[in-house]
């Protein structure tokens, strides 16, 4: 099925029905997954979601719905349902109307074939190497893991004549070892995300896995106080999907319901602090060649040496503020969704590397903490971040030490963003942010010792 | 869709699958968005699809459709059948599923007035208002965020151990954001409210109040001060008493994180896990709750687990794979979030039993500690042993006197360790706000409660 020519049929639909402005992604995914539990292969799944998406205005008032597959009637009664939802609504005089047609970006890594090749036995053998390896160790004694593959054709048409379609795909795994010693145990965690199949991230997410889980055994307490942190790049990158990410949202500034709302131009961290959104890295898993509305992807400074210099805009936050779209309309993740309208994301948020080894971090740090894993949510009305450190280690003159129980780490972000002093060399994608491991001179640990 | 369910059950077995299950679903649902005085998306939704599972020595195959004919759910059926013999030639762990007792059963949650049947134009008039409210009630309200989401699901689960039952089940919730700004500093404050059932949730005096809840939250916070980092007495109200209950024991109690190694409680059924005054349970029965159900995605009838009973582990929660591991069988906990995903155990409505001890008294018996409440999210691994969850605000508590406000503490602990620091119990019991659990990349609708309850030695995460 020609998917774009799908896309143009239903704008035109929707606009005979009475819609001025209309977007519609129409949408064809397969993906494959294999699960591991407890070092055993326990589930192949294919799934399959083809659909479409349609979104109107009507004097401003956005309508949406979805269905799945794309047969006609169904189709045609979304956009009929998507049509009337949009005459129910309240008028919105700040809607601008959707993007100009524009030529897509030019960006190279964003769908392998060689992924459509595979089949499910051999992701399943993926799978099952990648457990192996994270168990080869006999204090391992259970491992949980999962590498899927997913595969998407996407097409996008608006009513100001943009159609347009490209091609995904998206390579995951995950393994948890489980580490056990006497009465104590500890699970190691990691994950990787491209858009092309990567053997060495296998290889890495395995041996990261178990190295973590025997680290994790030796545990310790700390007392509260002040300390410095370093904050390895799955706890960073946590951190900063939301922290940046999410504070520079255009309408959430706009709203006035981030801290970063009144702070553009202005010193927002330390002088090794820089962070960009880049779609258009080969084989990141946030990269496309157009946004959610159809926007060419381009790359942009967000945090320039400390200094606040955008926020992410769609075309309905763009429009209000009478600037053009930073081209950070999502459908949603790395594989595109029409299931949800489209709504400000960032891409891939990528953090200025330093020139620091992790060895030469850790030794000049000589006593503080180390965190690797929270899960923690920045508040961002607040711009205040209190969370759990999941998985933290203490640093005892240079080197890693027991990792800690039952301790959580508090920081006023701008605070945060101030008192870096120490960016790595070593870049890794974690959580949408391609950041090397970062220090904190300063922040409160609140612990049981 | 019966008919397409054996059809595609069939096939797989004829493939050679030892047993397969599926599942049909055709839904309609809406979801209505305000910002700040006007609409911001009106969203309607139609889905339909097949999900089929096979089992074979000891793994599954998985494959769902959004095409709902006899060849698209065979085919998938085919696929499934496919996966488990690639998943089982590679299993080391062998089990089979122990047969259960068949279900038929056509059951329908019950609605005064179907989500399906109030127009659009009503569903956006309610929305409005609570955005209004929230405006009108302070005028340091700087933003604000009301929406409304509905579910209709007609649901076939059939197995091949004869099981063929539907379920028309639907949902609703309402929820309230709203943003207070004062001097530079910006507090949120939320309130929700949802249960199975019908529109008439909605036109309760509790539902129209969610705005000026919200937004009195929000306009309190705003003297509030960061939590004091450290170990405190704490004392939790209804709300954070039911995230403890699912964040620190819920989930390790879940038969799969046990079966998989990856729990602190395997190996301490029977024994004692908490305080003897400690009694939680899980209980999908209750019914006009948001984690109703009472046919589970299995096509088990759900029924109360009380996992905790005076300090002991009792029971986990089981679906029918790990009932037939574990030589039980299925009590009714298996769930999907929609068609396309896998059933797995989940909570439902998860609390913490009442005390026998007045609010006034837990307050006394505190010289010097933080009343923690409300609840933002929560989070645990089970196999570190570890849980977080964050309260809306807390306060300080001197002498028993409640006194400075916080905002934004982090409560966390040991999962082992937690519920042996009991001091007190409430006899206030409540079953609190409707929310979401996450696990393996499902969302299910889950509530959580309890009454009051004081703990000794928690690490409260904080900025001072």
């Amino acid at each position: 099925m020609d998917l774009e020519a799908l896309a143009e049929s239903v704008v035109k639909q929707a606009v005979r029905l009475g819609a001025s402005d209309c977007d519609v992604i129409v949408t064809d995914a397969q993906a494959i997954t294999a699960e591991i539990e407890k070092s055993s292969m326990k589930q192949a799944s294919a799934v399959s979601d083809p659909g479409v998406g349609i979104r109107v205005f009507i004097k401003g008032c956005a309508g949406f719905s979805y269905c799945t597959g794309h047969e006609s009637q169904a189709v045609k009664k979304a956009v009929s349902l998507a049509v009337s939802q949009s005459k129910s609504g309240t008028p919105d005089v700040d809607f601008k109307g959707l993007p100009e047609k524009a030529k897509p970006a030019k960006v190279a890594g964003l769908y392998e074939p060689k992924l459509a090749q595979l089949r499910h036995d051999d992701v399943v053998s993926m799978a099952i190497a990648l457990s192996d390896r994270a168990g080869a160790d006999r204090r391992i004694t259970s491992v949980n893991a999962g590498v899927s593959v997913a595969l998407g054709d996407i097409a996008l048409a608006n009513s100001n004549g943009f159609v347009g379609s490209q091609k995904l795909s998206a390579f995951e795994a995950f393994a948890e070892s489980v580490a056990r010693s006497n009465d104590d145990m500890f699970s190691g965690v990691d994950g990787g995300w491209s858009r092309r199949y990567d053997g060495r991230m296998l290889e890495r997410v395995a041996e990261t896995a178990k190295e973590h889980a025997l680290l994790g055994l030796r545990k310790t307490t700390v007392k509260t106080g002040d300390y410095p942190v370093i904050l390895d790049p799955m706890a960073a990158g946590f951190i900063l999907a939301t922290a940046i990410g999410g504070g520079a949202n255009g309408e959430s500034v706009q709203r006035k319901r981030s801290y970063l709302a009144g702070r553009l131009g202005k010193k927002v961290g330390s002088e090794c602090f820089s962070v960009r959104d880049d779609p258009t890295i080969a084989w990141a898993n946030g990269s496309f060649s157009f946004d959610g509305e159809g926007v060419p992807a381009r790359k942009k400074n967000l945090v320039k040496k400390g200094m606040l210099e955008s926020y992410l805009h769609d075309s309905y936050s763009a429009g209000k503020d009478s600037v053009k779209s930073t081209g950070n309309s999502s459908r949603g993740g790395s594989m595109w969704t029409y299931r949800r309208p489209p709504s400000i994301s960032s891409t891939t948020l990528v953090v200025e590397p330093g020139d620091a080894t992790p060895q030469e971090m850790l030794k000049d740090t000589k006593n503080g903490i180390y965190l690797r894993i929270t899960y923690d949510y920045p508040n961002l009305a607040t711009g205040e971040f209190s969370g759990l450190m999941m998985e933290s280690y203490i640093i005892d003159k240079g080197e890693l030490g027991p990792s800690i129980r039952q301790a959580s780490m508090g920081i006023d972000l701008i605070e945060m963003f101030s008192a870096i002093d120490l960016v790595g060399k070593e870049a890794k994608d974690a959580y949408g942010v391609r950041t090397p491991s970062i220090r904190i001179s300063k922040a409160k640990i609140a612990g049981s010792g | 869709m019966e008919d397409l369910a054996q059809a595609a059950i069939n096939r797989a077995l004829k493939m050679g699958a030892e047993f397969a299950d599926v599942r049909i679903e055709s839904s309609t649902g809406t979801n209505v968005i305000a910002m700040d005085g006007k609409t911001k998306t009106l969203t309607s939704l139609r889905e339909s699809g097949c999900g089929i599972r096979a089992f074979t020595g000891g793994a599954w195959g998985f494959a769902a459709t959004n095409g709902l004919t006899k060849g698209s759910v065979t085919a998938a059926a085919e696929s499934a059948a496919n996966m488990a013999k690639v998943a089982k030639a590679k299993a080391k762990i062998q089990f089979k599923i122990v047969p259960a007792k068949a279900v038929t059963i056509r059951e329908e949650y019950k609605a005064k007035e179907k989500t399906v049947d109030v127009p659009m134009e009503e569903k956006v008039e309610f929305v409005m208002e609570l955005d209004k409210s929230m405006r009108s009630m302070d005028q340091r309200i700087s933003s604000t965020n009301a929406r409304y989401d509905d579910l209709e699901s007609d649901r076939v689960v059939a197995n091949s151990f004869g099981t063929l039952s539907r379920t028309k089940e639907r949902w609703l919730v309402a929820a309230c954001s709203a943003w207070a700004k004062q001097e530079g500093v910006v507090q949120r404050g939320h309130a929700s409210n949802g249960s199975v059932g019908g529109y008439e949730l909605m036109r309760t005096d509790y539902s129209h109040g969610l705005g000026m809840k919200a937004a009195e939250m929000a306009v309190r916070l705003l003297d509030s001060k960061p939590a004091p980092a450290g170990k405190h007495t704490v004392i939790l109200d209804n709300i954070m008493t039911g995230l403890l209950a699912h964040e620190a024991f819920g989930h390790a109690c879940e038969a799969d994180a046990v079966l998989s190694g990856a729990s602190v409680l395997e190996g301490k059924l029977g024994k004692k896990v908490a305080d003897e005054r400690i009694s939680l349970v899980d209980d999908p029965t209750v019914k006009n709750t948001f984690g109703y159900f009472s046919l589970d995605w299995e096509g088990v009838k759900s029924k109360k687990h009380v996992l905790i009973e005076n300090g002991v582990l009792k029971e986990f929660m089981q679906n029918l794979e790990t009932g037939s591991r574990m030589g039980l069988s299925s009590n009714g906990s298996a769930r999907s979030q929609a068609y396309n995903s896998t059933p797995i155990i989940r909570m439902s409505n998860t609390y913490i039993g009442p005390g026998d001890q007045s609010k006034e008294e837990l307050f006394s018996m505190v010289k010097d500690g933080l009343l923690i409440k409300g609840g933002q999210y929560g989070y645990v691994e089970p196999a570190k042993g570890q849980f977080m969850f964050k309260c809306d605000e807390a306060y300080q508590i001197k002498n028993g006197e409640v006194g400075q406000r916080y905002r934004d503490a982090s409560v966390m602990g040991l999962i082992l360790e937690v519920l042996n620091n009991v001091r007190g119990i409430g006899n206030d019991f409540v079953l609190g706000d409707p929310g979401y659990c996450g696990k393996g990349g499902q969302s299910a609708r889950t509530t959580d409660g309890g009454p009051h309850v004081c703990l000794d030695n928690i690490v409260v995460g904080g900025l001072t």
